[in-house]
């Protein structure tokens, strides 16, 4: 049993050499270490040896380092984390037009730019088609300005075909265009090649409008000459 | 190997730092790091220029490179100077800074472990016989040799006690590791330099330690 504490005090004793040789050792554990390494010829031996390695350790280099240089470039390093600029750099004031540049209210960003042109276009273009949007999907004959030299006749519809051809031949008229959809023919004079004069085209007109089947004639009596009518706003019936 | 930064001095002997550890030195330290808290940088080069020497003495010894030890160094005291702040006085000055120092230097260890760059490190002279009387001066320059044959762990603990004088309770708090733990190191690294040297195996080691890893 004895054999035994004394084993382990010595394995403890042993794993403390390096601090005793140091002298970092508390009161306690010096006062047990030494005890033993006075009894213990190993671990005297192994103290010496400790000894010779802390005194290697401690001795003094051959070489000095000197901090200087080191801190300096701690100190580049912090202050670029820090985003101090250099004292040495001169601060130049700015001119009033190079400070004026800077407002947002002279030179907005070029995004800001880009997106009000957009807007504006975009605007505009809605209020185009708001306005088309806006106007009747018909047309009416009216909206159409009529060939000068071109009567606008619209008939009865129930009046056959052969009685048509009658109606104009007796009026002296011959059709140069239509039928259309709704039935309005284009007639100018007989013997008349390309284009009717304003007074032919009106005794014309005053001819088929005396003729009870023809609804209409364009353009109207008071309207004067084709040539200086403008687009009727409405269709007469 | 020398760094760009250290000078010869000419034979003249540079005492070891008498003061680091007691306590009059703490409380100077303690002072600096309230006022490197406060942005004052007066006071962090004073605290720099305190740890600079014995910090690139153990890094320069540990790494064989000046550069390497400059930049844990620099590293170091980056840490010191953003965490100032926080810290409150729970353990001595120069615990705290040696802890930031040992996890930054063993985080080097790593990278340049990973990146294979051990040249020059595994070179070792040859090993005195225990025949021959010994110098100091040589017994030092050859530990320094030996020691990075050494895992990284048993090399810092090595330095700590040896060259920093620290205690077992000190370096355990350096290591954030617990005491028997530093012991055990310390027991590895002992029976390692030995065989490694045969003028420091004059006795063999207990064949078990009761300290864990």
């Amino acid at each position: 049993m004895i054999a035994f504490h004394e084993r382990n005090r010595h394995e403890e004793v042993w794993l403390l050499l390096p601090w005793l040789a140091t002298g970092r050792l508390s009161a306690t554990e010096r006062e047990i270490a030494e005890e033993h390494v006075r009894q213990c010829s190993t671990c005297e031996q192994e103290l010496a040896v400790q000894h010779l390695m802390g005194k290697a350790f401690t001795e003094p280099d051959r070489v000095t380092y000197a901090p200087g240089p080191s801190f300096r470039k701690l100190m580049d390093r912090i202050d670029s984390e820090e985003g101090k600029e250099p004292a040495r750099r001169p601060r130049t004031q700015p001119s009033l037009v190079a400070r004026l540049s800077h407002v947002s209210l002279w030179r907005p960003p070029g995004l800001a730019w880009a997106a009000s042109f957009l807007l504006l276009f975009g605007i505009t273009g809605m209020m185009v088609q708001a306005y088309r949007w806006s106007q009747p999907i018909y047309r009416t004959h009216s909206d159409q300005t009529p060939e000068l030299s071109v009567l606008q006749v619209a008939l009865d519809r129930n009046i056959p075909i052969g009685e048509v051809e009658e109606l104009l031949q007796k009026g002296g008229a011959r059709i140069v265009q239509g039928p259309d959809a709704t039935g309005v023919l284009g007639v100018t004079p007989v013997g008349v090649d390309t284009k009717s004069s304003a007074k032919q085209l009106r005794a014309l007109a005053a001819r088929l409008r005396t003729d009870p089947r023809v609804l209409w004639v364009q353009p109207l009596a008071d309207e004067g000459t084709p040539a200086e009518q403008r687009a009727p706003d409405a269709l007469e019936h | 190997m020398r760094g760009p930064n250290q000078t010869e001095t000419n034979g003249t002997p540079v005492t070891a730092e008498p003061g680091y550890r007691s306590g009059a030195s703490a409380a100077r330290e303690s002072e600096l790091i309230a006022k490197i808290a406060r942005g004052d940088r007066r006071a962090f080069e004073e605290l720099y220029n305190l740890y600079h020497r014995r910090l690139a003495r153990f890094l320069t010894r540990l790494t064989r490179r000046y550069d390497v030890a400059e930049e844990v160094i620099n590293d170091t005291f980056w840490i010191v100077w953003k965490k100032a702040a926080d810290f409150r006085g729970d353990s001595q000055p120069s615990t705290w800074i040696l802890g930031i120092a040992y996890r930054r230097a063993r985080n080097a260890f790593r990278s340049a472990a990973r990146a294979g760059s051990q040249e020059n490190l595994d070179v070792l002279l040859e090993p005195p016989t225990s025949d021959e009387p010994m110098r100091t001066e040589e017994l030092r320059d050859w530990l320094v040799q030996a020691l990075v044959q050494l895992p990284v762990e048993q090399r810092l603990a090595v330095e700590l006690c040896y060259e920093l004088g620290y205690s077992c309770e000190e370096i355990s708090a350096i290591m954030g590791c617990p005491v028997n733990t530093v012991k055990t190191r310390l027991f590895h690294a002992r029976a390692k330099l030995q065989k490694l040297l045969p003028v420091l195996g004059g006795s063999s080691p207990p064949t078990e330690t009761r300290g864990g890893k």
